[in-house]
């Protein structure tokens, strides 16, 4: 079948209920979605598909065709991260670091929806974003600079 | 009774029709309203089921764990809030983790082919009595202006509502089958609709009549 991640069309040959994440992590190479409870309870496979935060271990392969994939290693690049990335470099937010690319991820769909978030938004909209370190104080913080940063505003 | 049978096995047979053929009606009084009230009870029977309910939940917005499944009743977890357009646009979307696809595994989240959601407001079931969802379900101004035949039509065309019945994995899924519910609303929509508080006047007069 193919899959389009990051903008790459890629010709893959898995069965079509094989999830998501088995295909980014296994036949792609992209390790950058981590595994975790595999029954979207923590969050930290989320991708986005077309532009909205999905459990990538819940999707079905066949379902993500002809969606447009995208992963934290094509949310931003080196030279130009995306402003959640920038944010989360600023407020240096990562501890141990595994659950952080499904919460930046989760973070850039939700302020497509959210450009101005109360702190009661963030925390429903990150609370299915686990992160056993603690470091939620953080991501508030940086889930602010990075509305603002995405409003112009800094 | 013979009468209600008949009809019965009728829609037993068209069910899938009914959105689009209209059934024959039965003559007028032919279903009585007592058995009307026996059919309202299997009806209540599956909409008050966690299947159904969990996500009749009132103007909070919150999804409800319940059920064989859960233990104790309690709020969805992962402080998951599915906010005024009761699909979650406003922090986490419900499609986020319920995909095309049931998890089969336990805990994990089920899944439609269509969006995942809330059911409006007006039909918060959750915790309500009998009577209470009955007069809702018959009141055009709080079930989308729909006639009986309406929500019948509605429970053959609704995909999330078919689920119900499929929950996949070790869910439990309603009681009787989707094809019964549906019979049991034209039953209870031809006896006219009876809900459990209706005059005992009006049900003692109609055992009399039979």
């Amino acid at each position: 079948m193919q899959i389009t991640v990051n903008g790459v069309q890629h010709e893959i040959d898995v069965e079509d209920d094989m999830p998501l994440l088995w295909v980014l992590r296994d036949e792609l190479k992209l390790t950058g979605t981590k595994y975790g409870c595999g029954i979207a309870q923590c969050g930290v496979c989320t991708v986005h598909m077309d532009g909205l935060a999905v459990r990538a271990c819940q999707l079905r392969a066949g379902d993500a065709q002809g969606r447009q994939i995208t992963t934290i290693e094509g949310l931003g690049t080196p030279e130009a991260l995306h402003a959640v990335q920038d944010a989360w470099i600023e407020h240096q937010v990562a501890q141990c670091g595994y659950c952080q690319s499904g919460q930046i991820m989760s973070v850039a769909s939700f302020l497509k929806f959210k450009p101005n978030p109360t702190d009661e938004e963030i925390d429903f909209a990150l609370s299915s974003n686990l992160c056993r370190c603690g470091t939620y104080p953080r991501i508030r913080e940086a889930v602010k600079t990075a509305a603002a940063k995405l409003r112009g505003e800094v | 009774m013979k009468t209600l049978m008949k009809y019965v096995l009728l829609t037993q047979l068209c069910t899938v029709a009914v959105a689009g053929q209209a059934l024959k009606k039965p003559d007028d009084g032919s279903i009585s309203i007592e058995q009307g009230l026996k059919s309202w009870a299997k009806i209540y029977d599956v909409v008050s089921h966690p299947r159904c309910v969990n996500c009749h939940v009132g103007s909070d917005n919150y999804p409800m764990w319940s059920g064989p499944s859960y233990g104790k009743t309690r709020r969805h977890g992962m402080n998951i809030n599915a906010g005024n357009s009761r699909m979650g646009v406003e922090s986490v979307m419900c499609s986020t983790c319920h995909t095309a696809t049931t998890s089969e595994a336990a805990h994990g989240a089920p899944g439609v082919k269509a969006s995942w959601r809330l059911a409006p407001v007006a039909a918060a079931w959750f915790g309500k009595s009998s009577d209470e969802i009955c007069q809702q379900l018959r009141d055009p101004n709080r079930n989308g202006n729909r006639s009986f035949e309406d929500v019948a039509a509605h429970l053959n065309h609704d995909v999330i509502l078919h689920w119900a019945w499929q929950p996949g994995g070790k869910r439990e899924p309603a009681p009787y089958s989707l094809d019964e519910h549906v019979n049991d609303i034209m039953s209870w929509g031809w006896a006219g609709v009876p809900c459990p508080s209706d005059s005992d006047e009006a049900l003692t007069e109609d055992i009399t009549n039979e």
